[in-house]
């Protein structure tokens, strides 16, 4: 059968209501008299014939309903009339309706949002062609730091040696200065082997790809744009095309453009913490011994079909492990692994997410419980209409239909509301998130989240009107009717349902309540953490000199020196410090092996390793960082190199362990001719990579000793340092106009960034959290309330049989307090169970904590003590004479 | 049970009617005159329960309706069959006839 015909012809009948029911009458009509008239032919009397007729047609009024459950409406005429007469009924009891739609609307909108987030960072597909096959390959050293970069020599090793592999590129990426055209900048270049688009499966829409011949050594250097980054400095010029840019005074030929939106970014061991905004080819020279072994390479590679993962790291092990006994100097004791690109994307956010998404789960759980509670005691005070209404002949499935369609109209107008908080929500939740958050900025309605939003909310008025609406029509027909029942009509089973609603809530509050507890103290625990410096009131930036500019050491160590003098002259600047990598800063530092005089050649694999730092004297006064022994470095060694450096004390602890570390000389190779350099003092620990992580043993070299193009200046000042950025960079200007000044940031900004992924997991369930204790809250008030109309009658009759205010007060507070008590109970097994999945988002506190769990239930106690509190104290405000009156 | 009784009875009313119109089109009380007429007067239908039964089959597509007027000068309204209600008709009565040939098989075999 056509649906959409009689679905179209039940329509046209719900309009022309009227005319089908005249049709139908008329026809009636006809027929009875076509009958009478062939009853008169056969010789009945006029009066007779027509009874006759009408008693052969039978009942004319059964048979037209009959008729027009065909010709008429039908199921959408019904439906039609529930949805006015639910708008009828919602409109009449604002108050409840208002309730219940904004308790939906915010466990609606909550979900929406976090889904949203979910769904762009979980569950879309990556923007890569067949992008489940695409895995991250990395080392793991021998300390066991994972997700480490890996050499040249060693990715050449993968790419000829493993077999599960379709197609590897290997990717570095650096940050160089544009000058040429407009203002100079530095801007985050991609070095990558000529494969690594081929390997993503995404072309240059302008131009071409890299080829093999742009990765040979010497070959001319190539540019491919991305599309921003073209469209933002060259305003998309195609005619750009051929024509080379200068890279730190390097002409680099522009031969392509990525397509809109094409980002390849992968934050772990970025040597620049962002996404690059042009491409170059990686050269890969590998020549002698030691030339292409440092580790700065990431990996990504395309998995065979068929292949997993974890075969293909199988694979990768075995031939990491050869590369090991082929030259046990450079690679003993490393291993490898593949991680999966969705899960290098997402990382720890992935736990966290789903984890955050459970939790507004239960915030709308709790939301249903309230609403499916308000529903109940509305459906109390309909007993009566609802039983008239099946005295006169509604079926029960009638009557649950037509509360269910006021479930869902109260759902649709919750969904709707709670789509416009979601629109909120999502922008507040992309202007909290952590900047490491990968594309957070596309997360929006689509129609994946509509969907969702829609099934969430049909869901919804299921789970809330349901059990209600079963509840209202299961009762009895007498009982309901007689006058002078009042409220009491209530059945038992109703009462229990309630009940049972409330200790669900609590019990869920309690679990959501205890995740945010541990993962607030867990962040006040981050926040104590001693970083080994003061970041207050520090302004730091980069600079980054042109190596075409600036041949000789002496060159930069000269500019650096000169610009910090400058900068010191400052008002409102007590002190001025550099160093090549900040900590925390959410990138690379270097590091490498090194040797201690006097002591005999260590077994391969075992030489002790450090971070090395390049800095000035300045750094540690102006950080803060204390000289625990020895001294600083000294002017002169600020100009020339002095064979001098600096340890941590972790160094110290760690390598000289009951000797002074101070005089001794270690060779930390960090140059073509590394020399024995004797350590001069001792500064305290500095955490680097992590706030969590213990400080590794660090070197400090002064900047003449080993010189780097780039660093990063930390600026002390009286007031606010961002205040300062612009004098700052007029001082830079002042001894070279071209210089550009980059990521002018307060150090807590650094710091913030580091942080920012705890507070953001932390904000988000604190909030969660208590909007959940407020529900709760909002449901036991409710049913004290409502249970507390039941009793009127009762307590009026104990208040004039002398019972004291004291004595109701206990009374009802006792009531309110045993379902919290079971829903506490439950709520800490299930909290237990639980928060063992928050473990690895926990730091410094057990997922079992004593004290926040105590804490969670005082609170949890005295919020639902206030909740029964006001109803019951209202109670004792009750006239014994007007109670007992009353119905 | 008494489900599936009721259902064969209407099944067995929707053939009655595409029969008494596949001779022309008819009006309601017509349909029951050719019914009570091609049946030599064995079957009765219950009148009014002819209109439930005549409309869905017409929401089906079996049959349509138009407002005419009768030979007596009267307005009355005249239902025909359709293609579709002539296919149903011949597909109604074969499987009635398979009905018919079983159950009588059923009792000679006793």
């Amino acid at each position: 059968m056509k649906w959409g015909k009689v679905f179209s012809a039940r329509w046209q009948a719900l309009r022309n209501r009227d005319q089908v029911i005249e049709d139908i009458d008329e026809e009636f009509r006809v027929h009875v008299e076509l009958a009478t008239q062939a009853n008169v032919e056969r010789g009945m009397a006029e009066a007779d014939a027509k009874k006759a007729a009408l008693r052969s047609f039978g009942n004319v009024g059964g048979v037209r309903d009959e008729a027009y459950e065909f010709r008429g409406g039908g199921m959408i005429e019904s439906l039609w009339q529930d949805l006015r007469y639910a708008m009828r009924g919602l409109a009449k009891q604002r108050a409840f309706t208002i309730v219940a739609v904004i308790t939906l609307a915010l466990g609606i909108g909550s979900n929406t949002a976090i889904f949203s987030v979910v769904n762009e960072l979980l569950l879309r597909p990556m923007p890569y062609l067949d992008a489940e096959r695409l895995v991250m390959l990395w080392e793991v050293t021998p300390e066991g730091r994972h997700q480490n970069t890996t050499s040249r020599i060693n990715f050449s090793g993968w790419r000829e040696q493993t077999t599960s592999f379709e197609s590897m590129a290997a990717f570095t990426d650096q940050r160089l200065n544009l000058t040429g055209v407009g203002e100079a900048e530095e801007i985050t270049v991609q070095f990558g082997t000529p494969s690594l688009f081929h390997v993503l499966g995404v072309q240059p829409i302008v131009g071409r790809d890299m080829r093999d011949e742009d990765g040979l050594k010497d070959a001319p250097p190539i540019a491919i744009l991305s599309h921003s980054f073209w469209q933002r400095r060259f305003g998309g010029d195609p005619n750009l095309i051929g024509k080379p840019i200068l890279l730190n005074g390097v002409p680099f030929t522009v031969v392509g453009v990525m397509p809109a939106g094409f980002q390849w970014h992968v934050k772990q061991r970025s040597g620049t913490g962002r996404p690059a905004e042009l491409w170059s080819a990686l050269d890969m020279p590998i020549t002698s011994e030691g030339a292409g072994r440092g580790r700065f390479l990431s990996v990504v590679a395309r998995l065979k079909p068929g292949v997993t993962s974890q075969q293909a790291e199988a694979d990768l092990k075995t031939v990491e492990n050869r590369l090991g006994l082929d030259s046990p100097k450079f690679n003993k004791g490393y291993s490898a692994e593949v991680i999966p690109l969705r899960n290098q994307m997402v990382g720890n956010v992935r736990l966290a997410l789903w984890i955050i998404l459970g939790a507004v789960g239960f915030v709308l759980l709790i939301a249903c419980a309230n609403v499916a509670n308000l529903m109940l005691s509305r459906s109390a005070a309909r007993e009566k209409e609802i039983a008239v209404r099946a005295a006169l002949g509604a079926g029960r499935w009638r009557i649950v239909r037509q509360l269910l369609t006021e479930s869902f109209l109260l759902a649709t107008i919750g969904g709707l509301l709670g789509l416009v908080l979601a629109a909120w929500g999502i922008k507040a939740l992309v202007a909290i998130s952590p900047r490491d958050l990968l594309n957070l900025q596309h997360v929006g309605l689509n129609l994946t989240v509509l969907g969702w939003t829609l099934g969430i909310s049909f869901v919804t008025a299921i789970i809330f009107g349901l059990a209600p609406a079963l509840e209202a029509t299961r009762l009895n027909l007498n009982g309901a009717l007689k006058e002078g029942k009042g409220a009491e009509g209530q059945s038992p089973r109703s009462g229990r349902l309630r009940k049972a609603l409330v200790i669900t809530e609590v019990a869920l509050a309690l679990i959501l309540l205890a995740s945010a507890g541990l993962l607030l103290k867990s962040f006040s625990q981050l926040q104590k953490i001693n970083s080994g410096f003061n970041p207050d009131n520090v302004l730091t930036l980069v600079l980054r000199l042109p190596e075409t500019k600036y041949k000789e050491d002496r060159d930069y160590v000269s500019f650096f020196n000169r610009a910090t003098g400058q900068i010191r002259t400052l008002p409102g600047v007590t002190s001025v410090g550099m160093v090549n990598f900040l900590p925390l800063y959410g990138g690379l530092g270097s590091g490498t092996g090194f040797t201690i005089e006097g002591r005999p050649e260590p077994a391969p694999g075992e030489q002790p390793s450090t971070n090395v730092r390049v800095s000035d004297a300045d750094y540690f006064t102006t950080m803060q960082i204390p000289l625990l022994r020895g001294r600083n470095f000294s002017a002169l060694e600020m100009t020339e190199p002095r064979h001098v450096v600096l340890v941590n004390e972790a160094m110290a602890r760690k390598h000289f362990p009951g000797e002074d570390a101070i005089g001794k000389r270690i060779t930390v190779p960090m140059s073509d001719k590394p020399a024995a350099t004797e350590i001069i003092g001792i500064v305290g620990d500095v955490r680097y990579d992590s706030l969590v992580d213990q400080a590794e043993p660090t070197v400090y070299f002064p900047e003449p000793e080993l010189t780097y193009p780039f660093m990063t200046f930390v600026i002390r000042t009286r007031g606010d340092p961002l205040a300062i950025a612009p004098a700052v960079q007029r001082e830079v200007h002042a001894i070279d106009n071209e210089q550009p000044v980059s990521d002018m940031r307060s150090m807590n900004q650094v710091m913030g960034e580091t942080v920012a992924r705890a507070r953001f997991n932390t904000l988000l369930l604190a909030l969660f959290g208590g909007l959940a204790t407020l529900l709760a809250a909002v449901g036991i008030f409710g049913v004290m309330n409502y249970s507390l109309a039941l009793r009127t009658r009762e307590i009026g009759l104990r208040m004039a049989l002398g019972a004291q205010n004291r004595q109701v007060l206990l009374l009802l507070l006792r009531q309110g307090l045993v379902l919290t008590s079971i829903g506490t109970v439950i709520g800490i097994a299930g909290a237990l169970v639980l928060t063992r999945l928050l473990s690895s988002l926990l730091f410094g506190v057990n997922a079992a904590d004593p004290t926040i769990f105590a804490g969670i239930v005082v609170l949890l106690m005295s919020v639902s003590l206030i909740a029964c509190y006001l109803p019951a104290r209202r109670a004792t405000r009750i006239d014994p004479m007007i109670a007992l009156r009353s119905e | 049970m008494a489900k599936h009784t009721a259902d064969l009875l209407q099944g067995t009313l929707d053939m009655l009617i595409l029969k008494a119109l596949s001779l022309g089109p008819l009006h309601g009380y017509g349909i029951i005159q050719r019914i009570v007429q091609m049946s030599g007067e064995m079957l009765t239908v219950e009148q009014g329960s002819l209109y439930p039964a005549l409309y869905r089959i017409e929401q089906k597509g079996w049959v349509s309706s138009k407002w005419d007027t009768h030979d007596t000068g009267r307005r009355a309204k005249f239902y025909a069959l359709t293609r579709t209600g002539r296919r149903q008709l011949e597909v109604e009565e074969a499987s009635w006839d398979r009905l018919v040939l079983a159950v009588t098989k059923m009792r000679q075999a006793t």
